[in-house]
């Protein structure tokens, strides 16, 4: 019985013990698969949870005009900040949080935790902003609100108290601060412009954000905090922002529970953006500038013409000046652009690039298109000849009149474009009509945007059509309309950088039409688009030289005359309805030297009080001179050769 | 654990009482130095003396010439700030001390020099040596004051490259066991290059911190490393070889201006 009972008792124990083998097996075999086939998967999520990535955003690459001299670069920005994962802030908070506590619990008031440990914060900040301050002999105070946002988001990065140190207090700071402190100075950097406002909207500025972190930056699974970098905002920055950008860094940190730094574990330093050679000159972009100023008699101030300039070497299209006026100082633009800072870029379009954004009907340097039209369609002749009584009567009966009340007389074309005589213009758009000119406008690239390298180039350029008044205005084309397209006035709106391009079309008797904001290599010249043929004969392209040559030597764009340099031009004054008025707008274009142009330019002038005259000849004319004139400066050989004197001999 | 549960005021005044009563036998030690130093030299032929001595004479009028131009510098310079209305620059009194004991080690970079308190040392005074910034005075006893020298990486100062004006930043980088002291400058410009070996970026003291007046040879840069940020350099920074062979150093003591 017993060993009956005992066999019984066996067989369950066996059981037993078979049931415990198979459930530690199954927990062993549990334990082994974690730990040994689930091991990566686990380690990652530890790493996600203890790790922390902290991005560095790369400083942006310089800018250099065409002789290397540095348009935009960095400069250092000095700060005091405080490691908040230091751990002596972090009991510095806890025991100001308690001293809060005790002193509402003895004064019986309520208060809210939160916001008790958000002034105990701030308060622990300003003990260490009143030691800076005693060291610096400032009185700077920290903003609760500040610190608040900064713990709750980006606990990991110092927190900012002084943002804007001198040299000096940086200099005091290093000597003064104990290396073990948890206040330590920072140097990050900054957009410096060491020009100011000189070429500000072709070289554009930038604004801070925190930027998405790389592809393929190490820690992409970890939580991360980013420190704010720049990007691009306008002109060049905007433009090559790829280029410019660098490659940023990254640490990874390990975390306490709360957060906080405990180790490094991985470390990369951002790497410097790329750097740019621009086309630009900086010399003569200066000089340009320098000439848009002009001393006001009556109001005993010096002031600045409102308008846009644009020179062009007239092989390459390399843009060697461009102004746009008002303008505004770039360094005012960085580390942030304030709101009164905004107000004032504003004023009077101040943020417009108008060589590049800016339309305007462009007067008479249009007439150059309209004789390229009436040549080829053989409307016009080198000999061909109108009268200019000073006016023009239409069918109608309606007059419109030349500039020049008492009238040109008897003019052949090179005569009219040097007089810039509006009646034999009327004569020659009716004669030539819409059709032909709109066409050779396009054909020579006036319809359509240049295609420069820069951002937000207008494309609200426009010659019209009569479809387009058809379509647009809702009427008919009348001869009005052609006498008014002859002479670049009516619906025609074009960009200052058009006209450079259009001046070097005309110097070259080839069109060109896509300017460029870089320095290009002679691989990347030959690399441009062709030029296209005018379709002018050798001697129609002289006759519209002659006439640019005729106006800058005893016409109305004799003050552009730079000695020695041989200068084809053509003024303008064109119109636009303002406020029941009229403002005024002049114009100039040119090329130089004439025989071989090196150079092109346009300028324009935007008359600023209402019906008053303004003309190319006055205002446009001697920026064209300054810029021409710093230009031969720096490039002799564009100067004609004094003749030499023969001596006969005996 | 005994020591732990003595009170806080014994403590403190066990560690002054000890560098007091340790800086007697430091003391005698550095006399003694003195003393053989002074009986090494009585070994000397006369002849040697002899030599020594028209050595120090040439020596003497060479520094009289250089110090009758300083002073003409230094009223030259004084001359054209009264004309500029710059603000005075502050004055230091230089105190000559020995150096009794050096204490250079993976934790340690500093030395002990045989003036303290009795001397008016104050804490925090630069220390300079022939061969330019030795440190600072970190401690000052009764006899005896403590300097952390400048491969102490716990003492930093604000340079300047000898001919620029930008701050940057110098802090000790403390030394391996038998390697020579070096130093690690931070904030360096990208457009300062290493060209040539043989002459290389020379750090000095910047004047703005105001601790060190400006000018005071710190060491030089002998090699370039990517920083963090990306704008600057690190550079590792050679110190002075003498600086591990100290016996004599000058510690400039700010004179009041109203002095």
């Amino acid at each position: 019985m017993k060993a009956e009972e005992k066999m019984k008792y066996q067989g369950r124990l066996l059981l037993f013990y078979g049931m415990l083998a198979l459930m530690i097996a199954t927990l062993l075999g549990a334990v082994g698969y974690r730990q040994l086939i689930e091991t990566d998967e686990f380690s990652e999520r530890v790493k996600v949870q203890n790790h922390r990535r902290i991005v560095t955003p790369a400083p942006r690459g310089n800018i250099y005009d065409r002789e290397g001299r540095l348009l935009v670069g960095n400069k250092p920005k000095f700060s005091a900040v405080v490691y908040l994962s230091d751990a002596g802030v972090r009991k510095a908070f806890r025991n100001e949080y308690r001293i809060l506590v005790r002193d509402y619990r003895e004064r019986n008031e309520d208060y809210k935790t939160g916001r008790l440990q958000k002034q105990a914060r701030a308060n622990v900040i300003q003990t260490y902003l009143d030691d800076v301050n005693r060291m610096l002999g400032r009185e700077d105070k920290v903003d609760v609100e500040k610190v608040s946002t900064h713990l709750n988001y980006n606990p990991l990065l110092p927190f900012p108290i002084i943002d804007d140190l001198t040299r000096e207090e940086f200099a005091v700071l290093l000597e003064s601060l104990p290396v073990q402190s948890p206040v330590q100075v920072y140097v990050s950097n900054q957009r410096n412009y060491p020009y100011e406002s000189t070429a500000s909207h072709t070289l554009g500025y930038v604004s801070s954000t925190i930027l998405t972190p790389d592809e393929g930056l190490p820690g992409e699974d970890l939580t991360t905090f980013a420190e704010k970098g720049t990007f691009g905002r306008s002109g060049v920055e905007k433009q090559f922002d790829d280029i410019l950008q660098g490659e940023m860094g990254m640490e990874i940190w390990v975390v306490d529970p709360y957060g906080f730094q405990v180790e490094s574990q991985e470390r990369r330093y951002p790497t410097k953006g790329n750097d740019i050679q621009l086309s630009l000159d900086i010399d003569i972009q200066t000089a340009a500038e320098e000439a848009f100023k002009y001393f006001d008699k009556k109001e005993n101030v010096e002031k600045e013409n409102i308008g846009a300039a644009v020179m062009l070497d007239a092989n390459t299209l390399e843009v060697l000046a461009m102004v746009s006026k008002p303008d505004y100082d770039l360094n005012d633009t960085t580390p942030f652009i304030s709101n009164e800072t905004y107000a004032k870029m504003k004023e009077n379009s101040g943020l417009q690039n108008r060589a590049i954004q800016g339309v305007y009907p462009p007067g008479s340097p249009f007439k150059l298109l309209t004789s390229a039209a009436a040549l080829k369609a053989n409307t016009l002749t080198a000999e061909t000849e109108h009268y200019c009584p000073g006016y023009y009567r239409f069918s109608s009966g309606a007059v419109q009149r030349c500039w020049k009340q008492s009238g040109h007389q008897e003019e052949i074309l090179w005569e009219a474009i040097r007089d810039s005589c509006n009646v034999y213009f009327y004569l020659a758009g009716l004669d030539t009509g819409v059709d032909i000119i709109s066409n050779e406008a396009t054909y020579w690239g006036l319809n359509n945007r240049t295609g420069i390298d820069l951002p937000h180039e207008t494309g609200s350029m426009l010659v019209p059509t009569k479809d387009w008044k058809r379509k647009r205005i809702g009427q008919g084309w009348y001869a009005g309309d052609d006498t008014n397209l002859a002479i670049g006035q009516g619906f025609t709106r074009l960009t200052p950088l058009q006209m450079a391009v259009f001046a070097a079309s005309v110097g070259r008797n080839e069109i060109v039409t896509k300017p460029s904001i870089l320095r290009l290599s002679p691989q990347q010249a030959a690399q441009r688009p062709p030029p296209k043929p005018t379709g002018l004969t050798p001697e129609q392209h002289q006759i519209l030289v002659k006439g640019m040559v005729g106006s800058a030597t005893m016409g109305s764009s004799y003050r552009i005359k730079v000695d020695g340099l041989s200068i084809a031009a053509k003024t303008g004054t064109a119109e636009v309805r303002k406020d029941g008025g009229k403002i005024e707008l002049a114009w100039i274009v040119a090329f130089a030297p004439v025989e071989d142009p090196q150079v092109s330019l346009a300028v324009i002038i935007e008359g600023q009080v209402l019906n008053q005259n303004f003309f190319g000849g006055v205002h446009a004319a001697p920026i064209a001179r300054a810029m021409l004139k710093a230009y031969v400066e720096k490039h002799p050989d564009a100067l004609t050769p004094p003749p030499t004197a023969s001596v006969a001999l005996p | 654990m005994a020591w732990l549960t003595l009170p806080v005021v014994f403590k403190a005044f066990a560690k002054t009482s000890f560098y007091e009563f340790q800086a007697p036998i430091s003391l005698t030690s550095s006399y003694v130095r003195d003393l053989q130093d002074f009986w090494a030299a009585r070994t000397k032929s006369k002849n040697e003396l002899y030599e020594a001595g028209q050595g120090l004479a040439r020596l003497n009028a060479a520094y009289e010439l250089t110090a009758l131009e300083n002073n003409t510098l230094k009223n030259e310079i004084a001359r054209l700030e009264n004309l500029l209305q710059l603000p005075s620059r502050p004055d230091y009194q230089y105190e000559i001390a020995r150096v009794v004991e050096r204490d250079f080690n993976a934790w340690w970079q500093r030395i002990v020099i045989r003036k303290g308190r009795d001397y008016g040392i104050p804490v925090g005074a630069p220390v300079v040596f022939v061969g330019g910034v030795v440190g600072r005075v970190s401690e000052v006893h009764a006899y005896t004051s403590v300097v952390d020298i400048i491969s102490n990486n716990h003492l930093r100062l604000a340079v300047v490259i000898e001919g620029d004006n930008r701050p940057m930043s110098y802090r000790g980088g403390g030394a391996e066991s038998f390697a020579k002291p070096v130093g690690i400058a931070e904030f360096i410009p990208v457009d300062i290059q290493i060209a040539d070996r043989d002459n290389l970026p020379v750090l000095v003291t910047s004047g703005m911190g105001g601790v060190y007046p400006a000018g005071i040879r710190v060491g030089e840069i002998r090699r370039l490393n990517n920083g963090a940020g990306g704008m600057f350099f690190e550079g590792e920074v050679q110190l002075d070889e003498r600086l591990a062979s100290l016996t004599e150093v000058a510690v400039m003591i700010q004179i009041p201006p109203e002095q």
